[in-house]
C-alpha cells in the first residue's frame, strides 16, 4: 500500500488481482478444486460465497465495537454459519439442480478460509463501507476465479462453454479435465500464470 | 519467442543473477563415474528398443510405426520448444526425448489416434520432465506420466484394443480384449506361447515378451542397467502372483502368466530401470522393486483395472527421494549380505 | 467480571438472533424443498412406470429394515406397476437406481439411474437412455444378466457397456438384489391389498398443505 488512506475503490480493486483469493492468497482452494467442472457450477458457488461474504463482513464490521475479543472467532463462525445455511436452503428451494450439483460444498462454505480470513483480517478493524467494498472485491474476484477455472475445465472436458457446444465434433473431450486431477492441473497452471504476469509487472515497474 | 519484452526482462533477470548464471548447468542423476556420456547411453537404449518396435510393426502393421514416429517427433519438438522458452541449452539430440517418445508409443494401443499421441508426448515432456527442471530432475518417468495422462483423458480410446494382424482373420476385428482383461473379466487364460511371442491384443510394444527380452538383455550386456531392478520387480510379481495362485489356482493365474501378460516385461526392463526415477542405494532399489511388483499384481487381481504395472511404477517413483534419503546409512551392511 | 458479562451477552444475542432468523427461513423454504424432493421422486417413478399418473407409498418394516415401494396408478386409480429404489456400490461410489416392476412380478418395466459418480465418458454411460432402455421388458427370472460385445440372446439379458463392465455389472447386481428383496417382503396378494388401502400421494400431499 502506497496510500496511507486507502480509497474505497482500492479496497474493491485489490480483490480482483492483487489479492485474488485462490491464486494469490491461496485461500478457498477446496471449492475452487471441487465444484469447477463447469462454468455454471463455478459461478453459482462464487455467488453463494459472495453473498455470505458481504453479509458476514457487514455484520462483523457493524458490531466490531461491541465484541468481546475472547469470543470473537466463535461469534464470526456463528454469523457465517447463519448466512451459509440461508444460502444452502435458498439454493435447495429455488435451484434444486444447482444445489444437487454443488452437493456438500455449499454447507462447507462455513469452513472456507476466505470468510473467516476477511472477518478477522479486515472487517473487525474497518468501518462498514470499506468492509463492504472489501467483501465485494474479494467475492467477485473469487467468483471470477471459479468462472475461469470452470471455463477452462468445461471447454476441455466437455467441449462446451456454459452448456453451449463450442468445439465441434472433431474435438475429443479430455475426460481428465472434469476429474479431480484436471482441477489440480488447471489450478497449478493458473497459479503459475498469475505469478508469471505479476513478476513481469514488478520487473517492468508498473505495479505499485 | 517473438515477444520482445519477454526476452528483455528475462535477459535482465539473468544478467542480474550474474554474468555466467545462464551457462551453469547443474548436474543431477544420472551420474556416471566413467567416461560414458549421456547421449551414448541414451542411444544404446534406443537401439535396445528396436526389437520391440519391430515386433509392434510386425504384429500391428505400419500404423504402429506411424505412432512411434509421431511420439518421437512430438517429444523432440516439445523438448526443443520448452528449452528455448526456459533459455536452457537445447539438448534434444541427447536421445532422452527419443526414448520417452518411443516408450510412450509402445504403451499405447495400436489404434490410438495421432492427436492423442501428440498430446500425450507433449504432456510427458512439458509437465513430466521440463517443468521439473529437465533431465535428471523429473520425479516420475515421463513416458509413464504421459501414458497416465492419456488414461485419464481418453479412457475409452486407450482401452480400445485391436487384434494383431497375425490373428486378425475375422473381418471386423475392431475391438479385442487384452489377455489381462480376458483373465479378469471372463476368466479366460491366454496360452503362454502366444504371450511369449506377442500374438495377442494389447499395447503396441508390450505384447511381445521375446522382443523386449532381447532389448533388455542387450542393455544388461552393455552394463547400462542394474540387474536388481528388472529381476527384483519381476521376481516380486512372480512371488506375490504365485501366492495368490497357490491359494486358489482356479481363480488366479499362474506366476508365469503375470510375467508374460500386459506391461510387466516392458515396465520391468525399460521403466523400472530408468536411471533418473529409480533409487540409487541398493536397499532403496530392493524396496522400490519389491513393493512395486507386489502392487502391480495386487492391482491386477484385486483392483478395478486389469493392469497395474503403470500405476505401480509411478507410485513407487514418488517414493524415490524418500528411499534415497533414508536408506543411505545402511548401504554398507546391506550389500555384503545381499550379494553373497 | 465485566468482560465475562460481555462475552455472555455477545454469544447469547448472536445465538438467539441467528436462531430466530434460521427458524423463519426454514419456515419459508422447507415446504419448497419438500416439494422439490417429491417432484424429483415423482418424475423418476413416472419414467420407470410410463402409464402411471399418480402413485401410492407402501411401507413395511422387516426386522430393523424399512422397505418402501411406490405403486404407480393410472388416471382411473388402477395399479400399473411398482417402483422402488435399488442402491449399491459401483466402480467409484454408490449407484442409485429407480426400478419399475410389472405387476405380474415377471418383467421390469424400466429403470432410471438416479445417482452415480462413475467415470465420465465410460462408466457414467449407464445413465444414458441407450443403456437404461435396454431394461424395458427384461425378465427377472432367474435373474437379470449382462453379456458383453454381443446382442442379448435371452429375454433376461442386457448388453453391458463396452469398457465399463464394472459399472454395468453394478447396475445389474443392484437391480437383482432389490428385486429379490421386494419379492420376498411384498408377496403379490399382500401388495394388492396394501395398495387398495393406501391413498394416492397427490391426495396426501394436498392434505399436508391444508
Amino acid at each position: 500500500m502506497v496510500d496511507n488512506t486507502p480509497t474505497l475503490w482500492y479496497e474493491f480493486k485489490k480483490g480482483l488481482w492483487q489479492d485474488i483469493p485462490p491464486f494469490r492468497l491461496v485461500l478457498g482452494t477446496c471449492p475452487t478444486l471441487a465444484v469447477t467442472n463447469s462454468v455454471i457450477n463455478g459461478v453459482a458457488m462464487g455467488l453463494a460465497t459472495l453473498f455470505v461474504l458481504i453479509c458476514s463482513n457487514l455484520i462483523v464490521s457493524a458490531i466490531r465495537k461491541y465484541v468481546a475479543s475472547q469470543v470473537r472467532i466463535a461469534l464470526y463462525v456463528v454469523i457465517i454459519a447463519l448466512f451459509v445455511t440461508l444460502a444452502d436452503m435458498f439454493l435447495a428451494a429455488m435451484f434444486p439442480p444447482i444445489s444437487k450439483a454443488l452437493g456438500p460444498y455449499v454447507p462447507l462454505i462455513v469452513v472456507n478460509c476466505i470468510l473467516l480470513g476477511r472477518a478477522e483480517g479486515f472487517a473487525q478493524k474497518n468501518p462498514v463501507m470499506p468492509s463492504l467494498m472489501d467483501a465485494l472485491g474479494i467475492g467477485i474476484g473469487f467468483t471470477l476465479s471459479l468462472a475461469v477455472m470452470g471455463g477452462i475445465r468445461e471447454m476441455l472436458g466437455f467441449g462446451s462453454f456454459v452448456n453451449f457446444k463450442l468445439l465441434g465434433e472433431w474435438f475429443e473431450p479430455w475426460i481428465v479435465m472434469i476429474l479431480p486431477a484436471g482441477a489440480f492441473l488447471v489450478f497449478g497452471g493458473l497459479v503459475a500464470l498469475v505469478n508469471y504476469i505479476s513478476h513481469r509487472k514488478t520487473a517492468a515497474g508498473t505495479n505499485p | 519467442m517473438t515477444d520482445k519484452t519477454t526476452e528483455n526482462t528475462e535477459t535482465k533477470a539473468a544478467s542480474a543473477a550474474g554474468p555466467k548464471a545462464e551457462k551453469l548447468i547443474v548436474s543431477s542423476s544420472p551420474h556416471f563415474l566413467n567416461t560414458e556420456s549421456v547421449p551414448k547411453i541414451m542411444h544404446t537404449v534406443v537401439m535396445a528398443l528396436f526389437p520391440a518396435v519391430a515386433a509392434s510393426v510386425y504384429f500391428f502393421g505400419f500404423r504402429a510405426l506411424l505412432l512411434v514416429l509421431v511420439c518421437v517427433a512430438s517429444c523432440m519438438l516439445s523438448e526443443y520448444w520448452m528449452q528455448k522458452i526456459r533459455k536452457k541449452p537445447v539438448t534434444v539430440y541427447d536421445g532422452s526425448a527419443i526414448i520417452t517418445g518411443m516408450l510412450l508409443a509402445l504403451t499405447l494401443p495400436p489404434s490410438f489416434p495421432v492427436f492423442g499421441a501428440f498430446l500425450g508426448s507433449f504432456f510427458a515432456i512439458v509437465v513430466g520432465k521440463q517443468l521439473f527442471g529437465g533431465l535428471g530432475f523429473n520425479i516420475f518417468n515421463p513416458a509413464l506420466l504421459g501414458r497416465a495422462f492419456m488414461q485419464a483423458t481418453y479412457p475409452v480410446l486407450i482401452t480400445t484394443w485391436t487384434s494383431p494382424r497375425t490373428v486378425g482373420h475375422a473381418v471386423d476385428a475392431v475391438s479385442a480384449a487384452t489377455p489381462l482383461a480376458l483373465m479378469k473379466f471372463e476368466g479366460k487364460l491366454t496360452p503362454l506361447m502366444d504371450l511369449f511371442v506377442g500374438n495377442v491384443a494389447g499395447s503396441m510394444g508390450e505384447t511381445s515378451v521375446i522382443a523386449i527380452l532381447l532389448g533388455g538383455l542387450y542393455l544388461r550386456y552393455k552394463g547400462y542397467i542394474n540387474w536388481k531392478l528388472p529381476l527384483g520387480y519381476l521376481g516380486s510379481m512372480a512371488v506375490v502372483g504365485g501366492a495368490f495362485w497357490l491359494a486358489d489356482p482356479a481363480r488366479y493365474p499362474s506366476p508365469l502368466f503375470h510375467l508374460f501378460a500386459g506391461g510387466a516385461m516392458l515396465g520391468a526392463w525399460f521403466m523400472v530401470t530408468d536411471m533418473v526415477t529409480s533409487p540409487v542405494t541398493p536397499l532403496g532399489q530392493w524396496i522400490f522393486v519389491v513393493l512395486g511388483g507386489a502392487m502391480a499384481v495386487i492391482i491386477r487381481l484385486l483392483g478395478g483395472l486389469p493392469e497395474g504395472v503403470m500405476y505401480s511404477i509411478l507410485f513407487m517413483n514418488a517414493f524415490v527421494p524418500l528411499l534415497n534419503k533414508h536408506t543411505r546409512p545402511k548401504v554398507f551392511g546391506e550389500i555384503k549380505t545381499e550379494q553373497s | 467480571m465485566n468482560s465475562f458479562a460481555k462475552m455472555f451477552l455477545n454469544l447469547t444475542v448472536v445465538g438467539v438472533v441467528s436462531g430466530v432468523i434460521l427458524a423463519g427461513a426454514f419456515h419459508v423454504f422447507d415446504p419448497l424443498i419438500q416439494i422439490n424432493k417429491e417432484k424429483e421422486l415423482k418424475e423418476s417413478i413416472f419414467v420407470v412406470l410410463p402409464e402411471a399418473k399418480d402413485y401410492k407409498v407402501l411401507e413395511k418394516t422387516v426386522g430393523k429394515e424399512k422397505l418402501t415401494v411406490y405403486e404407480g396408478i393410472d388416471a382411473s386409480g388402477q395399479p400399473v406397476g411398482i417402483a422402488f429404489k435399488a442402491d449399491g456400490g459401483g466402480f467409484q461410489g454408490n449407484i442409485g437406481v429407480m426400478v419399475g416392476l410389472n405387476l405380474d412380478y415377471l418383467k421390469l418395466k424400466g429403470i432410471k439411474i438416479l445417482d452415480q459418480v462413475e467415470t465420465p465418458g465410460l462408466g457414467n454411460r449407464i445413465s444414458e437412455p441407450a443403456f437404461e432402455d435396454q431394461f424395458k421388458n427384461i425378465e427377472i427370472t432367474p435373474k437379470v444378466e449382462y453379456i458383453k460385445n454381443r446382442k442379448p440372446e435371452k429375454p433376461n439379458q442386457i448388453q453391458a457397456i463396452t469398457g465399463a463392465t464394472i459399472s454395468s455389472n453394478a447396475v445389474v447386481t443392484n437391480i437383482n438384489n432389490a428385486v429379490a428383496r421386494v419379492l420376498k417382503t411384498f408377496p403379490k396378494d399382500e401388495m394388492i391389498k396394501m395398495g387398495e388401502q393406501a391413498k394416492p400421494a397427490s391426495a396426501e400431499s394436498k392434505e399436508h398443505q391444508k
